[in-house]
């Protein structure tokens, strides 16, 4: 499928959203932090909005397109959208939801017929029932099966895993890649949430502020984040000021406050830098200097604070730069580290990500 | 009661009924386009359409007697083309009591229209409802408590008027008399009981309808 | 002693000066414009107040049994005047029946209807008749006593719609929302929107006379006495008489 999404410019309250990507991939997240229009962008895909300037084209449908005053209406778009509060009618039962959108009764599709779907979403037992007696989990497999039963083209899911608990959510993950793989729709998936968009998305699609920052496949935007507010959202936890001082065989020598780092050079060979490191990747050590390894940086460093964050331990050290390490607690136990202590840190050259400033 | 009596509750009683009816479709358009849409001009609307629940009704009266007479702009219409009348007959009732409760069913149903959430109505579009569908399936039945409270209070307020009736109808015995015609011209005839039983009449049906339109609130309340 | 003469002088200046008496005329609605103008000549003579209430007969005796401050009643017929009289709320040595009135049916100005008789009403060219009340309206119930007379009652009972008074008739004629009316000819010759299309004769017509007569309840007894007087009196009658009204012997 390809969706053209051109010229996109709707001025929202604090900002203006402005778009101009196309999307290829079975399952793309629009990732970015709430408020960052992409309610707004799914709302316009939709036809439930008008943007002042907009061309979108589903495949060969042009779907919108301001300057030759066309839009086609939402009726008659084709596409699929479960919202975040899921919007089951209330006055119709479980049955006439999913029916709601089969014109004569039973989906036009044969890849949608009605049991199949009911099938591939586990919801035969939910069907005689009220909506409002469903639990979450429920609802939320209700509303996808009442979009696919619409035989739609392109299914818009907003936050599809935002109001479930972390056992639901992991519960509900499975449906969405079912549906990736039974129903080949191709699926725009909006979220905050980094763990939904490394699990479900093939492709990510970076909004913030209404802007797109980064495009691209999942685990290359997480892993190569292509500026330092991506590089948070990323969840990158250190992200510091730095300067390169010397590139040499592909490898740059960064000063990053009072340190000094090896890290890969990226292509451009910039100067000033900000250098990313997740906590993830920092090892934490009792120091042996004797020890050979492979690790390029070697910090000593001195524990600032500790804070739990449930099995892990967020630990804050001072490299000559903040740095942040996340290491389990058994681990912290056994290191026994307390405030103000010394200790070595170990970053792995392919760890620091060195983003243009 | 005499038979003459239940002659004019049930003329009273089926002229409500029957201008009720006559206002809900447009009454409902104007609600729902007052609810979901903005237009230049909306807030004149809105007041024209609150003018007959705050004008005297014998002033909203002589505007309909201005305009349906034979020389008005309608009524000259209908008389010279149509060769029908408005004014002095059953249908000027059907028209006082329309035009006089109007405000209350707009009011009433516009209110429940603003109460249902639009996401439905949209979510409804993109699973392929045109909007007419999505009006009847999605909005009014969400909205069925409101209206309903809604043409009650109108049936009710069309029950008792007065002022518009008297005086673009007149009273006349058996085409036109309503309850509160036959009570004013009882008293003034000195027919004390009869404008007596008249008035129990009244009380009835007055008190019937707003304890229905009452409990209909209380159960959508309950509900939400 | 011209001293005397003074003090008498200025004490009788005193005296006279007493305050303007308001007076209250409940009076038929076909009154409306005769006795407005004498009025207005009594007002100038006399000092005092005449303030009006004008209607139907039926519904200002009705306000006079249910308290309404009246000083004077004028009514359109006798028969709202008796009922007065029986709750013994007028000063019955007062009374006196002071005019009387023709019947006319009239038409809208532009109308090309001819009204030769009682009879033509039944035409299927008279869609509606106006008239006032003929429950209680005394213009109405005299209107109704003669149809009933000529026998054309029956034929019209349905094209009749009643208004509240005479004045109301006359207007709905005006508004030509119906075709006839029938009222007073007093009120026809105030009103160039219509035309008499026919004048009922005396003889087909009922009794029409007008009563006046003191409320007993009168907080001016005697300033209202006074305007009584004055209406009876040659000078208002005159006026009257401009008006198309005729004057009625003493009772």
């Amino acid at each position: 499928m390809n969706l053209l999404l051109k010229k996109i410019l709707l001025p929202l309250a604090d900002f203006t959203l402005e778009v101009d990507i196309e999307v290829r991939d079975r399952i793309t997240a629009i990732f970015g932090p709430s408020g960052a229009g992409k309610t707004s962008l799914l709302d316009l895909v939709a036809g439930l909005r008008r943007a002042q300037s907009a061309f979108i084209q589903l495949d060969d449908h042009v779907l919108t397109d301001t300057a030759k005053r066309r839009s086609v209406p939402t009726h008659q778009r084709g596409i699929g959208y479960v919202p975040q509060d899921l919007a089951l009618f209330p006055h119709l039962s479980v049955r006439q939801n999913l029916l709601y959108g089969c014109k004569s009764g039973a989906p036009a599709d044969p890849l949608f017929a009605f049991d199949r779907v009911v099938d591939v979403l586990e919801i035969q037992p939910l069907i005689a029932r009220g909506v409002t007696a469903l639990s979450g989990g429920e609802k939320q497999r209700v509303a996808l099966a009442r979009a696919l039963l619409a035989s739609p083209r392109l299914l818009l899911l907003d936050e599809p895993l935002a109001s479930l608990d972390a056992p639901l959510k992991a519960k509900i993950i499975p449906y969405l890649t079912r549906i990736r793989d039974e129903f080949r729709i191709p699926m725009l998936c909006v979220t905050h949430d980094r763990l939904e968009a490394l699990t479900l998305a093939d492709n990510i699609v970076v909004l913030v502020n209404g802007k797109i920052l980064q495009t691209g496949a999942v685990l290359n935007v997480f892993n190569r984040p292509a500026n330092a507010e991506v590089a948070k959202l990323v969840g990158m936890e250190t992200i510091q000021p730095g300067h390169v001082m010397d590139v040499n065989g592909g490898l740059a020598t960064v000063k990053i406050g009072k340190a000094t780092l090896t890290a890969l050079a990226p292509s451009m060979k910039p100067q000033e830098v900000f250098a990313c490191i997740r906590g993830e990747d920092v090892i934490l050590q009792h120091d042996n200097a004797s020890t050979t390894s492979s690790v390029r940086n070697r910090l000593f460093t001195r524990v600032v604070a500790l804070r739990d964050e449930g099995a892990l331990v967020r630990v804050e050290l001072d490299a000559g730069f903040p740095l942040h390490a996340f290491i389990t607690r058994p681990a912290c136990a056994e290191l026994a580290l307390r405030e103000g202590e010394n200790i070595t840190a170990l970053i792995k050259a392919q760890a620091i990500h060195l983003v243009p400033r | 009661m005499t038979a003459e009596e239940w002659q004019i509750i049930w003329f009273t009683a089926w002229v409500s009924a029957l201008s009720t009816l006559a206002i809900l479709p447009f009454g409902l358009a104007l609600a729902w386009a007052l609810a979901r849409r903005d237009w230049p001009g909306k807030s004149i609307v809105e007041t024209l359409v609150s003018l007959p629940l705050v004008m005297p009704p014998v002033a909203t009266g002589l505007i309909l007697l201005k305009m349906f007479g034979r020389h008005g702009a309608i009524g000259g219409f209908l008389h010279d083309t149509l060769n029908f009348d408005v004014i002095f007959t059953w249908r000027a009732v059907l028209l006082a009591l329309g035009v006089m409760s109007f405000p209350l069913l707009v009011r009433s149903a516009r209110v429940a229209f603003e109460e249902v959430n639009p996401r439905l109505e949209q979510i409804a579009r993109t699973l392929g409802a045109s909007p007419w569908r999505v009006f009847f399936t999605i909005t009014v039945p969400l909205a069925a408590r409101g209206i309903i409270a809604g043409m009650i209070l109108a049936f009710a307020r069309a029950l008792g008027e007065f002022g518009a009736t008297i005086m673009i109808a007149g009273n006349i015995p058996g085409k036109t008399s309503t309850l509160s015609l036959t009570i004013f011209q009882d008293v003034q005839l000195g027919q004390d009981e009869h404008a007596f039983r008249l008035l129990g009449a009244s009380v009835i049906f007055a008190f019937a309808a707003v304890w229905c339109s009452e409990l209909l609130l209380r159960r959508k309340r309950k509900i939400l | 002693m011209k001293k005397l003469i003074l003090l008498s002088i200025a004490l009788l200046a005193f005296i006279a000066s007493v305050p303007a008496a308001e007076i209250t005329v409940f009076a038929a609605a076909s009154l409306t414009d005769s006795l407005k103008q004498i009025a207005t000549t009594y007002e100038k003579q006399s000092g005092d107040k005449i303030s009006f209430n004008f209607g139907a007969s039926s519904t200002l005796a009705r306000q006079i049994e249910e308290g309404a401050p009246a000083d004077i009643f004028f009514s359109a017929d006798e028969a709202k005047m008796d009922g007065l009289e029986k709750k013994n709320l007028i000063a019955k040595t007062t009374r006196k029946s002071r005019l009387g009135n023709v019947l006319v049916v009239v038409v809208p100005a532009g109308s090309k209807l001819e009204i030769k008789s009682a009879g033509d009403l039944t035409n299927a060219a008279v869609e509606k008749i106006a008239l006032a009340d003929t429950k209680a309206v005394p213009a109405g119930v005299y209107a109704k006593a003669w149809l009933e007379q000529r026998q054309v009652w029956a034929g019209i009972e349905s094209k009749v719609v009643p208004t509240e008074n005479v004045r109301g008739a006359l207007a709905a004629v005006e508004s030509e929302n119906v075709e006839a009316g029938v009222v007073y000819k007093t009120d026809a010759s105030i009103s160039k929107k219509i035309k008499v299309a026919y004048e009922v004769p005396a003889a087909d017509a009922p009794k029409i006379s007008y009563p006046m007569a003191l409320v007993k309840e009168s907080k001016q007894p005697a300033s209202a006495k006074k305007f009584l007087d004055y209406l009876a009196s040659e000078d208002a009658g005159q006026v009257f008489q401009r008006f198309g009204f005729i004057l009625l012997n003493d009772r």
